[in-house]
């Protein structure tokens, strides 16, 4: 799969105006159960965070400036599966059901799935979960079958301020730089999120965000970590040990005399 | 009378204003807890007596002392069982069990989850192999289809795929998103292992304890061998919690901490060293009837502690999925993947 041919998102926080429609639009399309009524009272947010039914999230973040008012900052970020380069879940699901599809987008294929659960603590942005009516592994599938038919997902479709855009991730990436030059100009701070020089083994995220704040305030990772980077430790860690007790065994094991 | 300070407080939770510290989205969790139950952690527990038995009972049949075919015969019995157990938990903890043999669609080194999968696979068809052999020889069975087969091959395949059981866990949940898991990416493997070996090594100890005709020499074997293998998981644990820092207090602070201080460092590591030493600095023939009581206890106590450490381990990374604090301030300092 080249880099050409990969489609993803991009999303414009300076755009969104927090109307939710990519959340209904997904849940819509993808028939995904509702989460409920509840309130939390973080803002405008009863969402709270992705998950095996939610597979887009409007953050909303309030920055209340009490001495300047006119200062405040409300803003609004639909946060989605970053379909990353190097993607931890795919790393670790041991069945093959996940896979990187024909438009370079992570997929769980969900007839493969039988929900060992080991892509939920593996992916660093806590996007993979369990779907508990059909107990498998559920995410963005970036709609996967309205792409097949070519028209763009749900949630791009339907967004009213194009805060989404969908498209060819080269050609989304000129627009975003393009976009955080004009705000510069305008004197406004912004930056792209989901680079591989901030995501590091991650890679770059083919669903990035153009930011006006730091990624934790979004509940972004500044820097993911990619699981698999791990295991070369733990592989030795458990030789060394494996070494040490069977050589204690030996000495203690051996027929004397 | 509210003020305006308490307004501007109470919506400061995501406290206002640029510049000032605003260090996480209303404190909701980053990270997906892994969603993992009881049954995975009476996984690791029985997974790793199993594979610790069947090493102990592979060593003991290639160095061949007869005083030891107990521990042989107690070994394969209880690796097969421990095998059987383990996949019965295995597949009831999926989303889908009915679809447990698409684990075996692919081998997939990159993932530990895989490579477990083969592990289980190897140990359960060895150990059944190891069970015909010693059922041949216990007169259950008429006869033994690898009893053509060279003891030196036979239990190293068997000691191999046991140890990779035992540990591989170990690599599953260090090499994870999970903070207080990867901080302990280089222990964690290590501790499973030195546990698997003394769980098991009180495994055999309360049950050859038990059942009359146990050779002394055996007792005192395995006594040795849970000593150092309990004081180097007691090393591990320390250094564990030395080098997580802030990233491991989802397992060294609050009450799992306190459970893993008690129940597995004091009561299930500590407490049993120095009831077994006794035993194993002892040389004679006869084991006393005190001394007996002594490796029982002992032998509980270190069982208990083995539970418990799987338990505190697995419930620590549904906490630290749950902070999102502690994995932002982590990644501000610098260090970043890999490291």
């Amino acid at each position: 799969m080249s880099v050409d041919e990969t489609n993803g998102f991009f999303t414009d926080v300076t755009l969104c105006i927090g109307c939710k429609a990519c959340e209904v639009a997904c849940k819509q399309w993808n028939e995904l159960p509702a989460d409920g009524y509840g309130l939390t009272g973080n803002s405008y947010d009863n969402t709270t965070h992705l998950g095996g039914n939610t597979w887009r999230h409007v953050a909303f973040v309030e920055q209340m400036d009490r001495t300047t008012p006119a200062e405040s900052r409300w803003m609004m970020l639909s946060d989605v599966c970053k379909h990353c380069t190097n993607a931890g879940c795919m790393e670790a699901c041991p069945t093959g059901s996940i896979v990187r599809n024909e438009f370079g987008n992570v997929f769980v294929q969900p007839e493969i799935c039988n929900g060992c659960g080991y892509c939920v603590p593996s992916c660093p942005f806590g996007v993979v979960a369990i779907q508990p009516q059909s107990g498998i592994a559920e995410k963005c599938t970036l709609c996967y079958d309205r792409q097949k038919d070519g028209i763009e997902p749900a949630c791009a479709k339907a967004c009213p301020t194009d805060s989404i855009t969908f498209g060819p991730v080269v050609e989304l990436r000129k627009k975003a730089e393009a976009r955080v030059a004009t705000l510069l100009a305008r004197g406004q701070h912004v930056e792209i999120y989901g680079t591989k020089e901030q995501m590091g083994a991650v890679g770059d995220l083919n669903a990035f965000f153009l930011l006006p704040d730091r990624p934790e305030v979004f509940n972004l990772p500044p820097n993911p970590v990619l699981p698999s980077t791990y295991q070369p430790g733990a592989y030795a860690s458990l030789a060394a040990a494996i070494g040490v007790v069977a050589l204690a065994s030996y000495a203690i094991f051996r027929r004397r005399g | 009378m509210i003020t305006p300070d308490d307004v501007a407080a109470s919506l400061g939770r995501n406290d206002g204003g640029f510049g000032r510290e605003q260090s996480s989205y209303y404190d909701i969790p980053l990270l997906q807890k892994p969603h993992w139950g009881w049954e995975i952690e009476w996984y690791f527990f029985v997974g790793g007596i199993a594979s610790g038995s069947a090493i102990l009972a592979a060593l003991s049949d290639v160095l061949g002392d007869p005083a030891d075919a107990s521990i042989v015969r107690l070994g394969r019995y209880a690796a097969t069982l421990g095998s059987a157990v383990s996949g019965v938990l295995l597949i009831k903890d999926l989303g889908r069990p009915e679809r447990f043999l698409n684990m075996m669609r692919i081998v997939k080194l990159k993932s530990p989850m895989s490579v477990g999968v083969y592990a289980l696979t190897a140990f359960s068809t060895f150990s059944g192999l190891m069970l015909t052999r010693q059922a041949k020889a216990d007169g259950l069975v008429p006869f033994d289809p690898t009893g053509w087969v060279p003891r030196l091959p036979l239990n190293l395949a068997w000691a191999a795929s046991a140890a990779l059981l035992g540990s591989y866990t170990g690599v599953l949940i260090g090499a994870t998103a999970i903070p207080v898991w990867f901080s302990g990416s280089r222990h964690i493997p290590a501790i499973f292992v030195c546990s698997a070996t003394s769980t098991a090594c009180a495994f055999a100890l309360a049950v050859l304890t038990l059942v009359p005709g146990t050779k002394s020499s055996a007792v005192r074997k395995l006594e040795r061998l849970e000593i150092v293998a309990a004081a180097l998981e007691l090393a591990l644990l320390r250094d564990y919690r030395k080098r997580s820092g802030k990233l491991g207090d989802a397992l060294f602070a609050g009450r799992i901490g306190q459970t893993l201080r008690q129940t597995t460092e004091r009561f299930g590591i500590i407490a049993p060293i120095g009831l077994n030493l006794p035993g194993a600095l002892e040389r004679g023939e006869h084991i006393g009837r005190a001394a007996r009581v002594r490796t029982l206890v002992a032998a509980g106590l270190t069982l208990a502690g083995g539970l418990a450490l799987r338990q505190c381990l697995l419930r620590a990374g549904k906490v630290s999925a749950a902070d999102p604090r502690a994995y932002i301030n982590h990644q501000e300092l610098g260090r970043t993947s890999g490291s």
